[in-house]
């Protein structure tokens, strides 16, 4: 366990301990034009949960999971998924190796239906290679074909298949957010980084949201860590959180721990803690 | 089958777009009818009324050919993958200036080769170069892309105007054999050569216009083909967002590389088969201008729509060929004023683009179909059918 002096409070830093680590975080560290961001930060996603990571507004949770993803290479640190080590990997080759992460602004793709936004997220599909599009058509015809079956299956699991044939522009913000959460699992993932999934949703959809994330994890199995700002959404849903303050862990906990850590609390009032 | 019945079950399943465009394209087909049938009306009483010769439409069409692949090669690029080329008359110029100093009899070089030799040439050429521009701006941002193949297109045309000793510099090159008259295609030109005298055309540009549209159609083919794939699915995924397709596990660099090179070759197979049509090169021809008009194409079709490439390119052709040709029809109405031809056709040409930017900002025919594997949906299509 990493201890370290904040500025008024003590860093306790995140569980490391913890048993079948999937996601594994070292000491990683990121500075923009001087500006450390990510400061030596550690944490560990146990795997079949659903693990929340909250914080103060800066406190660099965005910046992390570009780090985890690939899309920032980090300064110093290390990230290990199953095992292997995937630091300074590319972001495709992260999300081959089973860590699929979704943005915090709905990234829509012009033109594209629901359902071909779906087949997108299908992993080492024959035709996309341009090769056997003319030699072995077949292969591609009898992927298409999974993959559509595989397509029409979430989007029933999401209450989507209503809208298979609509453009995916047109979903309003909580259907898309549903439409992100089943592409991705298109990927077939192990672990799903989900960076504020009800932010711009209406609560009852943010309440339909909770039911399937919660869902995914039980039944599917699936391990999530989930960047949320809806305290109320996060502390339902995830159980153990890390709570990310300045670039660092501050202290992870069961959501009641948490919430009744007055050093979280000054994190989140008190700026820089004096 | 009735003509009508016919005509019905044409246009069942198309789009409003579809039909919307097959009523202009009947519309203009219409009034190039009128033209022609007025030819010889014209001839006899001397009235002053805009002609179109068959002669005319014949040449017309062998060099639409041209823009027809330029504008299907450029449609991959920014089309399919979002992809900003601004060298597009560059690799035209690889394409066409390969085919003429390996086969010309004015090439310096005297080589005299067979036609096939310059295709091969020009297509590694033009892949080779598009690889090495791609390779370190692909990975940047998209405005360094449109820097670098800006440049680039300038460094080729100083290049082919400097470098005399390689491609004769300012004097051009000529002398380069027809295409059709060559083996291994010299056995159409039995059933080619008739229609040519029946047409009262050129036998030469009949050939062309043959070849240039059969290669054409064998483009737009293999362009469709990948189209509707999951390869050109994983592209539109990068033109519209490429962290997305990154965060799918798409290894974007390569896509966007393979889809830049694609481009470029085809851009050079257009400039080839130019160089063998009119038979002589000159630096001059590499005018900055015609990239433009091939961005005005596709973006007039809709982008990322092979058949609005198709569209978009014939509209640009008929709007440079035919304020040539009826200058001074157009001169007689606008006789109080003293106007510029070539002023006049740019002028239409941007006010084309300002018309279709304010009305249709998505061009003419925009893709109209979902990018999924046709014979896949045609199954799907079948079991709901019988359900």
């Amino acid at each position: 366990m990493s201890l370290g002096q904040g500025e008024g409070y003590t860093y306790d830093g995140a569980d490391l301990e913890k048993p079948n680590q999937l996601l594994r975080v070292d000491a990683l560290r990121k500075a923009f034009a001087g500006l450390v961001v990510t400061d030596d930060a550690s944490l560990a996603v146990e795997e079949g949960t659903i693990t929340g990571l909250i914080g103060p507004n800066g406190a660099g949770k965005s910046t992390l999971f570009n780090l985890i993803s690939g899309f920032y290479k980090p300064d110093a640190g290390t990230v290990t998924l199953g095992g292997t080590d995937i630091t300074g990997w590319s972001p495709y080759k992260i999300a081959r190796k089973g860590l699929v992460r979704t943005f915090q602004t709905p990234r829509k793709l012009e033109g594209m239906t629901v359902r071909e936004n779906m087949l997108v997220g299908a992993q080492t599909q024959a035709g996309e290679s341009i090769l056997p599009i003319w030699l072995s058509p077949s292969r591609v015809l009898k992927d298409e074909r999974n993959n559509l079956d595989r397509a029409e299956e979430m989007l029933e699991l999401f209450a989507l298949d209503h809208l298979a044939d609509e453009p995916a522009t047109d979903l309003s913000g909580g259907q898309f957010k549903l439409l992100e959460l089943a592409r991705a699992m298109m990927a077939d993932p192990d672990i799903m980084l989900l960076d504020e999934p009800v932010s711009g949703v209406n609560p009852t959809l943010a309440g339909t949201l909770a039911e399937h994330i919660a869902t995914l994890n039980e039944d599917q199995g699936m391990t999530l860590l989930i960047i949320e700002h809806d305290i109320d959404f996060i502390m339902s849903l995830a159980d153990p959180i890390i709570v990310l303050d300045q670039g660092k862990v501050l202290t992870e906990g069961s959501p009641d721990a948490v919430r009744n850590d007055d050093r979280v609390i000054e994190a989140y009032l008190g700026g820089d803690g004096t | 089958m009735s003509l009508e019945s016919r005509l019905r079950s044409t246009l069942a399943g198309r789009t409003e777009e579809e039909k919307r465009v097959l009523a202009l394209i009947a519309g203009f087909l219409s009034i190039v009818l009128v033209l022609v049938v007025l030819g010889p009306v014209v001839a006899l009483t001397g009235l002053p009324l805009p002609t179109l010769s068959i002669s005319f439409i014949i040449s017309t069409l062998a060099i639409a050919g041209m823009y027809l692949l330029l504008t299907l090669g450029l449609n991959v690029q920014w089309g399919y993958a979002g992809l900003v080329n601004f060298s597009v008359v560059a690799f035209w110029g690889i394409g066409a200036y390969t085919g003429a100093l390996l086969t010309g009899a004015g090439s310096p070089h005297e080589l005299e080769l067979h036609p096939l030799y310059g295709l091969v040439v020009a297509i590694v050429l033009a892949a080779v170069l598009g690889f090495a521009i791609g390779l370190p701006t692909l990975r940047l941002r998209a405005d360094y892309l449109a820097i670098a193949t800006l440049g680039f297109s300038e460094i080729i045309r100083i290049i082919i105007l400097n470098e005399e000793w390689l491609t004769a510099g300012g004097l051009g090159v000529g002398g380069m054999p027809t295409l059709v008259s060559t083996w291994p295609l010299s056995f159409t030109t039995p059933v080619l050569d008739p229609i040519a005298d029946l047409l009262g055309a050129q036998t030469r540009t009949v050939h062309d216009l043959v070849f240039v549209m059969l290669l054409t159609f064998v483009v737009f083919l293999l362009l469709r083909r990948l189209q509707v794939s999951p390869w050109g699915r994983v592209l539109r995924t990068i033109r519209g967002d490429e962290d997305v397709a990154a965060a799918l596990g798409k290894n974007t660099y390569w896509y966007k590389m393979q889809a830049f090179v694609l481009g470029c070759v085809i851009m050079a197979i257009a400039g080839w088969y130019y160089a063998h049509h009119v038979r002589f090169m000159t630096p001059a021809e590499l005018d900055p201008i015609d990239t433009f008009y091939i961005w005005v194409a596709v973006i007039l079709g809709g982008s990322g729509s092979n058949r609005g490439a198709i569209i978009g390119g014939f509209t640009v052709v008929i709007i440079l060929q035919g304020t040539r040709l009826y200058n001074d029809f157009i001169d007689s109405i606008l006789f109080f004023l003293t106007i510029d031809e070539a002023a006049l056709r740019l002028l239409l040409v941007g006010l084309l683009v300002i018309l279709v930017v304010r009305l249709r900002p998505e061009g003419i025919l925009p893709p109209q179909r979902e990018h999924i594997w046709p014979a896949a949906l045609r199954e799907r299509a079948g079991e709901e059918g019988e359900q």
